[in-house]
């Protein structure tokens, strides 16, 4: 486990800003997500975290120690502490053996054939030892790439994309052993562009957009409750909405064109953007009679089975909604495209960004 | 001098000539074995010199990141195209009598050559070893960092992956510095015995009419052309 907290920490390359500012504590041993586009600076972080290249400005605190005032000795002792995956496979020319036996031969440590099998075995490498190391396919190489960090027991994973451009099942066997280390008690801290993962792996999430620190918080709130409309675009957010912002009765709304949404908002003017989630609408055929404070009528332009659940495309008052609903109701209620349904929802439910 | 004969073959120049080096070659003319020995030297001597300050230049310009260092990298690139004549005016106004270091009494010796065939070889080997470890620096850096390597170990770490760039960038600068004439003339002097190298000797020779000489000459040139880069390829295939 490690503790490390950033303060105002600033990068530039080039004579060009790449971290702007950012000041954050991270989760000990659970897995803490940064997230944000490409160019957003992900990787930059993440280096600077690994102790590679130095900061422009600003500190990192591990355990409460600042780096940069380290001497030489004890940045390499720190940075034996920390492990390394990098987004491209970086592989010893040589075998898979070779490539495990890399760290510890700079540490100058022995490690015992138990602990390579144990390594081997749960990377899913076993059998492998002998195999040329860049001869292996792109999943096999990214496992070497943790195994080879696995066998020299840090306190620290930094993974730098550690899933991308691989097959479901390679995504899944690393997803696995991220929560198994983090399980273990390591600090996990891994850049993605993949929400799903960061919903499945998370504890905490960073949001970054070009250099600058959008939001951090649990990943649930950060992915839910975006701060941002660049978050919510970016987690892929299925129905934003924007619109202004009045009273009308007594009651905040926000008018999109033809629709009239109800909101909870301590601003009542101004112009804004509404996040609504998928699974926070309900569909019914007829329209029904509940607190929620939202009712729209609409047709159905598509419906896509996505497996476990089912997307519905409705268009209310030209504003398309995405809904969720289960196969099976999907299917009891005959819905198809050119059916009339209601969509129900809470003003609860409807996250309000500002804009502009 | 039979050239140019009615009856005979203009080829037959040629062929004479290349019999009659070889025929100074096998066994080797005493005074043809000096030049040989003497054009190792210096040349070996140079590149030596020249590689002891470029390739911790090029390992430097690589691994560092700081101000002014694209305008380095410039700097350097644009000294591959001074011509070798250019650097010859300079060594030899350093090392002249009444230049800086005439008290050194360098001028017309070997060691003058081997001053100005370093600052020859300097920018081809810099800028070979710099061009190599561009692609691969930063991925052994960073492999060997983050598994745990201190300065020494990545030092090492990177040098070892780039040995073959810098066996290039030497013999890529040993042949550009053995194959020198102008600027060797100029500061050696050519002088019989003393500072007389292959280049020099085969131009010499060539202009007096002694075209025998001048091939045995050559064919050593183009044999010691040979066998460096057939130690290259073997090296690199190992």
């Amino acid at each position: 486990m490690m503790n490390i907290r950033v303060e105002k920490l600033k990068q530039t390359a080039g004579g060009r800003l790449i971290l702007d500012d950012i000041s954050l504590d991270f989760a000990a041993g659970a897995v803490n997500v940064i997230l944000g586009p490409n160019g957003a600076g992900k990787t930059t972080l993440l280096r600077l975290l690994g102790q590679f290249d130095a900061p422009r400005s600003g500190e990192i605190y591990y355990d409460g120690g600042a780096s940069s005032r380290l001497p030489r000795s004890g940045r390499t002792a720190l940075r034996r502490r920390i492990g390394f995956v990098f987004q491209t496979p970086l592989l010893l020319a040589g075998t898979v053996e070779a490539n495990l036996l890399y760290g510890p031969r700079l540490r100058g440590r022995s490690v015992s054939g138990a602990e390579i099998g144990q390594t081997l075995e749960l990377t899913g490498l076993k059998g492998r030892e002998l195999q040329d190391a860049r001869q292996l396919s792109g999943g096999e190489k990214q496992r070497l790439q943790l195994a080879r960090v696995m066998l020299l027991n840090p306190d620290l994973y930094l993974l730098d994309e550690p899933t991308a451009n691989l097959d479901p099942i390679s995504v899944k066997n690393i997803e696995t052993m991220i929560l198994r280390l983090a399980g273990s008690g390591k600090t996990v801290i891994l850049a993605t562009h993949n929400l799903i993962q960061a919903r499945l792996l998370a504890g905490r999430a960073v949001f970054l957009k070009a250099g600058r620190l959008v939001q951090a918080g649990s990943a649930a709130e950060v992915l839910s409750r975006p701060l941002s409309l660049d978050i919510a675009e970016f987690s892929a957010a299925e129905n934003i909405i924007s619109g202004t912002l009045a009273r009308r009765k007594e009651r905040t709304v926000l008018v999109c064109g033809e629709l009239v949404i109800e909101v909870v908002s301590e601003r009542s003017q101004g112009a804004a953007a509404a996040v609504i989630r998928p699974e926070d609408i309900l569909v019914s055929k007829k329209p029904i009679s509940s607190s929620a404070r939202n009712s729209f009528r609409g047709a159905i332009v598509a419906v896509t089975d996505l497996g476990l659940v089912t997307s519905l495309s409705v268009d209310c008052g030209g504003i398309l909604f995405t809904v969720f609903i289960t196969r099976i109701s999907c299917a009891q209620m005959n819905l198809a495209p050119g059916i009339d349904v209601s969509l129900t929802f809470k003003a609860t439910s409807v996250h309000l960004l500002p804009l502009g | 001098m039979h050239y140019g004969g009615k009856k005979k073959n203009k080829m037959e120049y040629i062929l004479d000539g290349l019999k009659q080096g070889l025929a100074l070659l096998f066994p080797p003319n005493r005074e043809i074995l000096q030049i040989v020995i003497l054009s190792l030297a210096v040349s070996g001597g140079a590149t030596v010199l020249a590689a002891t300050t470029a390739i911790p230049s090029a390992l430097f310009l690589a691994l560092k990141e700081f101000r002014g260092k694209r305008f380095l990298v410039g700097v350097v690139n644009t000294t591959l195209s001074v011509p070798a004549v250019l650097i010859g005016l300079l060594v030899y106004g350093l090392v002249s009598r009444r230049g800086p270091l005439g008290t050194l009494g360098l001028l017309f010796t070997p060691g003058a050559m081997i001053l100005a065939q370093a600052l020859l070889a300097f920018p081809i080997i810099t800028a070979l070893v710099l061009a190599a470890l561009k692609g691969i620096a930063r991925d052994s850096r960073d492999l060997a960092l983050s598994l745990g390597a201190n300065r020494l170990q990545l030092a090492l770490a990177v040098i070892h992956q780039g040995r073959f760039a810098f066996l290039t960038a030497l013999i890529a600068g040993f042949s550009r510095v053995i194959g020198e004439t102008g600027m060797t003339l100029m500061i050696g002097g050519n002088i019989k015995g003393h500072t007389r190298v292959l280049t020099t000797a085969i131009s010499l020779e060539t202009m007096k009419g002694n075209f025998e000489i001048g091939i045995a000459l050559g064919i050593v040139l183009l044999l010691a052309a040979l066998t460096i880069n057939i130690v290259l390829q073997w090296a690199q295939g190992k």
